[in-house]
């Protein structure tokens, strides 16, 4: 069931709309929350007018989701897009061309393959992965913190989602 | 010679122009489309790139959309299609989404949205604004329909697991109705060539009144004033001209000239149809480049 986020929800997804940069475009949008059977709170883009139209329809998908919310909001592959086209400052990896077709089939990254790191990235920190037309191809989890993100021989990103995943899924 | 069953080609004969020059067009691959995703990149930005890596692309009669000529590997596998810059679609069902006339307010109700082709192409023309209504009834199918509205960065749209013909229960009045009916789908044999041999007359008859049936329910939804476009991808009269033809007598509905085409049939067999249907348009593999298609576009009359 759609609805809106309630209060407390919306603090946490306005700070992050902010800390990701892309709080001004969502002013004239709105956003749904969607609860799932197991809990997870997915959170979905959706036109002011189409919201009009959903009111007591429960649809089967409202609008784009955009990511999830847990203790932190984790963008989707479409929120990391509207990041990496909206946003001039926010935390993300370059990765070459040879990682980027890796991370399209959903694979690790290596240290060697990352060519630009944003800003004061620590362990653990989501990061948009770009490719070098700085387009969103994925979203990543740190393993180490920003010096040494770029050591060569390790896996210092994990891949969480890719621009392929929903083209692997459907091809199962 | 092409392998089809007589009692389709005997058919064909009747009202096909160039029968023959048909059945060898349908022997050979069907022209491949791209259309571009506006709400995502430029049509010159993707052209260049494209181009770049090794595509030949041809301009069609609309702005958005390249006839691929050349691609250095599938369509399906480039960065491009994944990061949702391109839709691979025939030309013929982006002419349909033009003849609906949509406008960036408007409400719009696509009765058979999977795999999300037009739906999606509606949405770029609306610029992501107003509200379109997605039905499927089919789960599977409907997973197509979000794979293909998420990757193209679609959020104006609702997405409802519904039978097409229970949309009175949305209790909402459209702007715009498109409805892409099933049918026999004998305008895609140049994809699926078991086409020529799968299908019976008694099929035909089985879309028809199933057709009859949606675009019913789909002109009741449409509010006076208000536009509804119904496609197929067949020739058959029965399941085109001859829907057309039934809806005439029994709605207040005029038949607006449908654009790019071949004009609607007068005539199948010894039935006359009503001369406003010369304003629907076929599409023919043979004559227009794109797969059999069939477009009509209704007015409903206050």
């Amino acid at each position: 069931m759609y609805r809106q986020a309630n209060a407390k929800e919306l603090t946490t997804l306005k700070r992050a709309f902010h800390n990701w940069g892309i709080f001004d475009f969502f002013l004239d949008k709105e956003i749904l929350v969607n609860e799932t059977d197991n809990k997870t709170k997915e959170i979905y883009l959706l036109a002011p007018r189409a919201k009009e139209i959903l009111c007591g329809k429960d649809a089967y998908c409202a609008g784009l989701k955009i990511g999830e919310l847990k203790k932190k909001f984790l963008p989707s592959m479409q929120g990391a897009d509207i990041i990496a086209r909206k946003s001039r400052k926010f935390s993300h990896i370059v990765v070459d061309e040879n990682a980027e077709k890796l991370v399209l089939y959903g694979r690790d990254i290596l240290g060697s393959s990352i060519m630009e790191i944003s800003e004061r990235l620590s362990e653990n920190d989501i990061v948009v992965i770009l490719n070098k037309n700085r387009e969103a191809i994925g979203v990543g989890r740190t393993r180490f913190p920003a010096p040494l993100l770029l050591r060569p021989g390790k896996v210092t990103v994990t891949t969480i989602v890719d621009a392929g995943y929903y083209l692997r899924e459907e091809n199962n | 010679m092409y392998k089809y069953d007589r009692w389709l080609v005997n058919r064909f004969i009747q009202f096909i122009p160039d029968t023959k020059g048909l059945l060898s067009r349908m022997d050979r691959p069907a022209q491949k489309y791209i259309r571009v995703n506006t709400l995502k990149i430029t049509r010159d930005e993707l052209k260049e790139r494209l181009v770049a890596k090794g595509f030949v692309l041809i301009d069609t009669i609309l702005v958005d959309v390249f006839a691929v000529q050349k691609s250095p590997y599938p369509l399906g596998a480039s960065i491009e299609y994944l990061l949702g810059y391109y839709y691979i679609q025939d030309l013929s069902s982006c002419v349909a989404v033009e003849t609906l006339d949509v406008k960036e307010e408007h409400v719009i109700l696509d009765m058979t949205s999977a795999p999300g082709g037009k739906t999606t192409l509606i949405a770029q023309k609306m610029k992501n604004r107003g509200s379109i209504i997605a039905l499927e009834s089919n789960l599977n199918r409907i997973n197509s329909i979000l794979f293909n509205t998420f990757r193209c960065g679609v959020f104006n749209t609702l997405i409802y697991r519904m039978d097409a013909r229970q949309v009175a229960r949305l209790n909402v009045r459209f702007d715009r109705v498109l409805l892409d009916a099933p049918c026999s789908c004998e305008g895609i044999i140049a994809k699926h060539a078991a086409r020529k041999t799968s299908r019976q007359p008694k099929d035909i008859e089985y879309c028809s009144s199933r057709q009859k049936i949606l675009i019913e329910a789909g002109i009741k939804a449409v509010r006076p004033g208000g536009i509804l476009v119904y496609c197929t991808c067949s020739f058959a009269p029965e399941e085109n001209e001859s829907i057309i033809s039934y809806v005439l007598d029994k709605f207040p509905v005029k038949v607006e000239p449908a654009g790019y085409g071949t004009e609607g049939l007068q005539n199948f067999g010894d039935f006359q149809f009503r001369q406003e249907i010369k304003n629907t348009r076929r599409l023919y593999p043979h004559i227009h480049d794109t797969l059999g298609f069939y477009i009509a576009r209704l007015r409903i009359m206050d």
